[in-house]
């Protein structure tokens, strides 16, 4: 069925490769080739020169106001030596005392009992007045619920377990859009759903971002997340 | 430097990037991150996973900056294609594991709903200025719809017959046919 050529198989190929039109396998083989392959990287850079004015067909979207953040978050971790940040004053890092977390009791809870109990009423103090959902970045699900009963006092509340690997532990951040940097608020054990006192901190406000890294066992050393994104969320009004 | 809107040095950029200047890579962000997410959004079709696509496209950048090399093309170019493939990857993949095995072309050939009349509206509105138009110019409507639906949205073979009403192997042998003959063009 293919008559290609001898001579123009490979800038075929090369063109499907920019294309995407290649199967998973053929991608990778390619990609295996073009490591070393200098004939077939300049038949790929052709392709791609040709196309290129073609992404302009893409209407553009403005990224969400966090994705420089996390991208700058990323490359400090990745080169320390640039790190420019000066680290948070120790009394801002209110709770970071994992075997505290882990004497808080309770079991994680499954999500759909969670909604249901949140959906059906109220929390016993007062109506939230502010809810934040924390998804996972990657799956777009949802791992964690945080509710304020007041702008001074928040729970996290666990939707689900997360594995976390040996030696790290997830570490609890939370940043309004005027503040200079992110603030720890302590380990949190997965699964455990713990009540946190913002007294140190600026009422909660719309918009406010809260996210959950994964850090060394004793929580970030330099006072700023440093490690991957696992949840992530803004506060909204309700 | 007032004006970085109509004179952005990419090569530049990159350059910085590879002395470790993290500000270029901001620099970089700021003119071309709402492009960068266009592309890859309109593969992935998700917001989520484009915006992680692009953070990675970044890091990517940043680790690679040093190994581009302006004597092999424009930076623009090199910029894109790195998000665009990683794009790529994460849909096959994703796909791979989620879907029916693309690569039976005989599943779709004997379907007949893939044998509607073909639909050869043009899918686009491409014409760019470029020298690249007068080559995609000369195809038939409906093979310069399969080269965009493939580079602009990502879609796998499969994808582009399901979307298009031609048969899988038709759309394999017509991309394959283009090809040749956009190269031959621009020769």
């Amino acid at each position: 069925m293919s008559v290609s050529d001898q001579h123009g198989d490979d800038h075929t190929l090369a063109g499907e490769y920019v294309l995407g039109t290649l199967s998973p396998s053929e991608r990778q083989a390619v990609e295996a080739r073009l490591t070393h392959d200098a004939a077939l990287q300049d038949a790929v850079m052709s392709w791609e020169e040709r196309f290129a004015p073609y992404t302009a067909l893409a209407t553009p979207v403005a990224p969400s106001a966090f994705l420089w953040p996390r991208i700058q978050r990323s490359l400090n971790a990745q080169t320390p030596a640039h790190h420019p940040q000066k680290a948070m004053p120790e009394r801002r890092r209110l709770f970071n005392s994992l075997p505290l977390w882990r004497g808080v009791a309770g079991l994680g809870l499954a999500a759909a009992l969670v909604m249901a109990i949140m959906l059906a009423r109220p929390p016993a103090p007062a109506t939230p007045e502010y809810m934040v959902v924390l998804l996972a970045p990657q799956a777009q699900s949802a791992g964690w619920v945080v509710q304020a009963s007041s702008r001074q006092r928040i729970q996290l509340i666990p939707l689900g377990t997360f594995e976390v690997p040996e030696g790290k532990a997830l570490e609890f951040w939370t940043k309004a859009d005027d503040w200079q940097a992110p603030v720890s608020l302590g380990l949190v054990a997965p699964g455990e759903p713990v009540s946190i006192d913002l007294e140190a901190l600026p009422p909660l406000e719309d918009n406010q971002l809260f996210e959950l890294t994964l850090e060394e066992a004793s929580g970030s050393a330099t006072g700023l997340p440093t490690g991957p994104i696992e949840f992530i969320g803004r506060a909204v009004e309700i | 430097m007032t004006d970085v809107t109509h004179e952005f040095d990419h090569a530049a950029v990159l350059e910085r990037c590879a002395r470790g200047e993290h500000d270029a890579l901001h620099q970089l962000y700021q003119q071309e991150g709402g492009a960068l997410l266009g592309v890859v959004f309109r593969i992935v079709k998700d917001r989520g996973m484009a915006e992680d696509i692009v953070h990675d496209a970044c890091l990517n950048i940043w680790q690679r900056a040093a190994s581009f090399d302006p004597a092999k093309g424009s930076a623009r170019t090199w910029i894109f294609s790195v998000a665009r493939h990683l794009a790529l990857n994460a849909i096959r993949y994703r796909d791979r594991e989620i879907n029916v095995d693309h690569s039976d072309p005989a599943q779709f050939e004997h379907d007949e709903t893939f044998q509607h009349a073909l639909r050869i509206e043009e899918a686009f509105d491409w014409q760019t200025g470029q020298r690249m138009d007068t080559c995609l110019q000369a195809l038939e409507t409906e093979r310069r719809n399969c080269i965009l639906h493939a580079y602009v949205d990502g879609l796998s073979h499969a994808e582009i017959a399901e979307h298009t009403g031609a048969p899988l192997g038709t759309v394999k042998a017509w991309i394959k046919r283009s090809l040749q003959r956009l190269r031959e063009c621009m020769a």
